[in-house]
């Protein structure tokens, strides 16, 4: 593998650093960075940030990475930290950004967990009005991190349709993710089989 | 005193079946309903805690632990919730690594590639319904992304400062 030293530029960031190849501390100390700015989420698009700049990884080996991680079970954020640090470091590389991306949000939820269950109702206005505009934020983070996915399956053979079929199946219809995998994955198998033209 | 052993297995499945995100509804069923554990007023908290906190959005789960059980149950529950998926995930990359220059796997990766940029548009839209709700969210959400796509900034100050415009504004 090869990607970590054949990093292209992306257009919209400079490489500021492309350094030797990360140590599984550097990987602790990069998502404990990602999970400090994940407030009210986009953790998939702070990763993204942080490994194009420091020249870590392309633009297709984290959209590939970041889909992989939409496939496995569980929290995807969390999922993506333990594959970029496998990716990068291996077995303990991925220990390190897990434990990384967690601690940050696990002792603040801790402290105001004790303050908060100590005091009877809800959350003040407030602060859900202050949640709510974060929220519409953390959508354009998602955004910015959706595009140049996006931008990488359009390039390949019926890759369009597939990636509008699948939105509109789960975003429009609201269809289960397993049919809607089997069949889009299917699909893109039959396209792209080996022995297949090129 | 709930169980930590029950309530440690209980997390674990709801980690594995959170399948692409979370799964509040079965969160739900399964604390509030089922166990009891926590009430319906704790879970709608956590959950906008949880929204707010540096990390990944669900760390909900370590203020429903915290409700539950205390300290141990915070733990417990985080522990449940994160341990097997990140495993489950590390595995899968590093075995896909292995046999990358295989042909199925370069025509799987190539199936993959269109599917994952459906998911996370689906995601956007299904996000853009709870969270845009009025002109002003709107005008936030797209002044954000024009934001972040033009210029450099750190995502973290856009996110606190359309917070303190949400505050201000009262969206």
């Amino acid at each position: 593998m090869t990607q970590a030293e054949a990093a292209l530029p992306p257009e919209d960031e400079p490489i500021t650093s492309a350094q030797a190849a990360p140590t599984p501390l550097s990987l602790a100390r990069l998502f404990v960075g990602v999970a400090l700015s994940g407030i009210g989420g986009g953790l998939p698009a702070h990763t993204r940030r942080a490994l194009l700049s420091r020249g870590w990884m392309t633009e297709e080996a984290f959209a590939e990475t970041f889909t992989l991680a939409q496939l496995t079970p569980g929290p995807n954020a969390v999922n993506l930290a333990a594959m970029v640090g496998a990716r990068l470091a291996g077995r303990m590389g991925a220990l390190a950004s897990v434990l990384g991306v967690l601690t940050p949000g696990l002792l603040a939820m801790l402290v105001v967990s004790v303050v908060t269950l100590g005091q009877p109702g809800g959350l003040p206005p407030l602060l859900q009005s202050a949640l709510k505009g974060a929220a519409c934020a953390a959508l354009a983070v998602l955004l910015t991190a959706a595009l140049p996915v996006v931008r990488v399956g359009w390039g390949l053979r019926g890759g369009p349709a597939v990636t509008v079929l699948v939105f509109l199946a789960l975003g429009v219809l609201r269809l289960d993710l397993l049919p809607v995998l089997l069949v889009g994955l299917g699909a893109g198998l039959l396209i792209h089989r080996p022995g297949g033209k090129p | 005193m709930t169980d930590l052993w029950e309530f440690f297995l209980a997390f674990v499945r709801l980690g594995l079946i959170s399948f692409g995100g979370t799964n509040v509804a079965e969160i739900e069923r399964v604390l509030v309903l089922h166990h009891g554990w926590i009430d319906a007023r704790t879970l709608a908290n956590g959950f906008a805690l949880g929204q707010l906190m540096p990390g990944p959005n669900m760390l909900a789960v370590t203020h429903y632990g915290y409700a539950a059980a205390g300290l141990p149950g915070a733990l417990t529950a985080t522990l449940g919730f994160y341990g097997p998926t990140a495993l489950v995930s590390a595995a899968a990359v590093l075995i896909w690594q292995r046999h990358s220059a295989h042909p199925w796997v370069i025509a799987f990766r190539n199936a993959l590639l269109p599917f994952g940029g459906g998911v996370i548009l689906a995601g956007a839209l299904v996000l853009a319904r709870t969270s845009v709700t009025s002109l002003p969210a709107a005008l936030l959400a797209g002044a954000a992304f024009l934001l972040l796509w033009r210029t450099r900034v750190n995502s973290a100050v856009v996110v606190l400062g359309a917070a303190v415009l949400g505050a201000l504004l009262g969206l």
